[in-house]
């Protein structure tokens, strides 16, 4: 029925872009996106005895027009995902099908879109537009297209942008023979929502923004069902995903001094349980051309707070950038929760392959610490799911 | 009556020195004003940017992309970079409001991500995506940023120039001076050698092909950056240079960029 609904409106937005697209009101076509290989490789067994080996394929092409006078423009991005152990992890999803009509006091963007909010690196408090593919990659920064209507007006005052979000799309959870798993089944399929019109509920949403020199600001609010869902007990390893109806207030703010931005993102949620606040601040810095060679390392540390939980965990990252012909980088950094003792480290080093491709490769180990308080771990059931990834990409186009 | 005399005249000879000085500071700026003059009133302006990497052994790499500029008057010019190849950072983009008093600002759009990032404009002297220019050397150079002196005539490579010195007074600059060429003929720059923080001449700069364009400004076809400690060259070619596009504040804002492909 969900997504039933979901692929209708899909459908008709695609017929009625193709007449959009047909009557050759655009007058640029072009064509790219990618495909990938992706194989990750676990150090151990799953705690529930899942495979140590896995791949994926993804193909993710982009369609974009545009109008003569580049006022219209219109984008299609399916994203097609395919995993050898993991039926959880196949995806088909419309990342993008948007319509973006450019007038002279106004900005309105109409169908299937992604769009991010915030400012800090390691995690993203504030973004809450769009749905998380939870099970694409550990950082979470991969995203789910949403359906909206967002009208954006840029003045004098700063950029206010407007959404209507049209029905919900639920968050990907790793399947019973997926890695990376809760301790517990999550039941896809018979997800509960607080809100009577279940997932076909319209949120919305509004940000202002503005730049000042050096200070970049923003303030955002949030009405409508919580991407973040909660769990309610089926049985004893059988969960189902309940997603209440939230308010959330966010604020971002980034300040430049020299070379160093400072951040901040800080939200306030009611609507789960008690309101809470919760908030990451911290720094990026980068040192260009390190010991007169013409390699630049960043740095980047940030702090968390979250008023439900006795301590946060603090985030340290390297950025290290080779500025060759290849875009050579290596990604490094150390998470680490003073409470429960543990520490989440990852490297990832990528580098471009001739003009068409790249390569990257990522490793993340867990360690579960020593303090055997009784306090909940954040990392408890993934201690066996130290593993290596490896990425091949194909970039389509000419 | 001997040690007056002594003072008086080292005076004289400071306050003499200090005149000559003056007077190269004031020539030298005269001349960079004139060179200047190229790129007071353009307007705007679009052009496509294929660079072309070669490397010690001359293995060659190429950068496409599409630059879009808007001259501000009384602050620093405004500019959007849109890459379109190599094919994995198609659709990044990089938009600087220049300041001719204080730093630039500058953002980033990941459009993997979706993301606008605002970065510190201090990271513009490192190699632009692996070339051997800067995005310091690819932006704006306002007359404002720099101090001016005057150093010598000089005939090079057949052509008659002034060449001065001039020293970025923005503290986060790459370099530590930069001497320039500047044909006395028609006021362009045809060289520059740029010195780095340890006052090494590190990067040699050349300009060619330059065409007039609406009878009025000049801009070269070529730009050609040596490094000298590395031996890795990248040529830059300006390609469909067009003006009076009909640019405005309004494509170069957040929104803009978004929506730069």
């Amino acid at each position: 029925m969900v997504s039933s609904f979901y692929r209708d409106t899909t459908k008709a937005f695609l017929v009625i872009s193709l007449i959009f697209i047909s009557s050759s009101l655009f007058s640029k076509v072009e064509k790219y996106g990618e495909v990938s290989f992706e194989n990750r490789t676990f150090s151990e067994k799953g705690l529930f005895g899942q495979d140590k080996d896995h791949f994926s394929f993804t193909l993710s092409p982009e369609f974009y027009f545009e109008s003569e006078d580049q006022k219209t423009s219109f984008t299609f991005k399916p994203k097609i995902r395919r995993d050898s152990l993991d039926d959880e992890r196949n995806l088909f999803d419309i990342q993008d099908l948007s319509l973006i009509k450019v007038k002279n006091s106004y900005e309105i963007r109409i169908g299937i879109r992604r769009d991010f909010w915030g400012v800090t690196e390691t995690v993203h408090r504030v973004d809450i537009i769009n749905q998380t593919d939870q099970v694409e990659s550990f950082d979470g920064e991969d995203k789910l297209g949403q359906p909206m209507i967002n009208l954006s007006l840029e003045r004098d005052w700063g950029v206010l942008d407007i959404y209507a979000l049209l029905g919900f799309r639920e968050r990907t959870f790793a399947g019973e023979k997926g890695r990376l798993r809760a301790p517990f089944l999550i039941d896809t399929n018979s997800a509960m929502y607080e809100s009577s019109a279940e997932n076909l509920r319209t949120d919305f949403a509004f940000r202002w923004s503005q730049s000042y020199r050096d200070l970049e600001l923003a303030l955002s609010h949030f009405s409508g069902t919580s991407r973040e869902p909660e769990f309610i007990n089926k049985s004893i390893s059988l969960k189902i995903p309940y997603y209440g109806v939230i308010e959330q207030t966010g604020l971002e703010a980034l300040y430049i001094v020299g070379g160093l931005a400072l951040k901040l993102e800080a939200i306030s949620r009611s609507g789960q349980g008690d309101r809470f606040s919760a908030a990451t601040a911290g720094f990026e810095y980068t040192q260009v051309g390190i010991l007169s060679s013409r390699l630049d390392l960043g740095w980047i540390m940030e702090f968390n707070y979250d008023d439900r939980y006795q301590e946060s965990p603090l985030a340290l990252g390297t950025r290290l950038t080779f500025n060759d012909m290849y875009d050579s980088q290596i990604l490094s950094g150390v998470m680490r929760n003073e409470e429960t003792g543990e520490t989440n480290v990852f490297v990832e080093a990528s580098r471009r392959v001739r003009n068409c491709c790249r390569l990257s490769f990522e490793s993340i180990y867990f360690n579960g610490g020593n303090n055997s308080n009784s306090i909940q771990k954040m990392f408890e059931y993934l201690k066996q799911d130290d593993f290596v990834r490896f990425e091949f990409i194909y970039y389509l186009g000419n | 009556m001997k040690n007056l005399n002594k003072i008086f005249f080292s005076a004289l000879f400071f306050f003499f020195l200090n005149f000559i000085h003056s007077e190269e500071i004031n020539r030298g700026l005269e001349i960079a004003l004139k060179a200047d003059d190229s790129f007071s009133g353009y307007g705007d302006s679009k052009t496509n940017l294929k660079m072309m990497l070669k490397d010690r052994k001359g293995l060659v790499t190429e950068r496409v992309m599409e630059m879009k500029l808007l001259e501000v008057p009384e602050d620093g010019d405004k500019s959007l970079i849109v890459f379109d190849s190599p094919r994995d950072v198609r659709g990044v983009a990089v938009l600087s409001h220049a300041h001719k008093v204080g730093s630039d600002e500058q953002w980033l759009y990941l459009p993997a991500l979706k993301r606008v990032k605002r970065v510190a404009s201090k990271n513009r002297t490192g190699p632009f995506l692996g070339s051997e220019f800067s995005l310091e050397d690819l932006s704006f150079q306002e007359v404002e940023k720099y101090s001016y002196e005057y150093l010598r005539d000089e005939n090079i490579d057949g052509k008659e120039s002034h060449v001065i010195k001039r020293i970025p007074l923005d503290p986060y600059s790459g370099y530590t001076k930069q001497i320039v060429w500047i044909s006395k003929s028609n006021s362009l720059i045809h060289q520059i050698h740029h010195f780095d923080r340890k006052s090494f001449h590190v990067k040699t700069q050349t300009f060619s092909g330059y065409k007039k364009y609406l009878n009025k400004f000049w801009r070269p076809g070529e730009i050609h950056m040596i490094n000298h400690q590395t031996n890795k060259t990248t040529t830059l070619f300006f390609q469909d240079m067009a003006f009076n596009t009909g640019l405005s504040d309004k494509d170069f804002t957040q929104n803009s960029l978004k929506r730069s492909k």
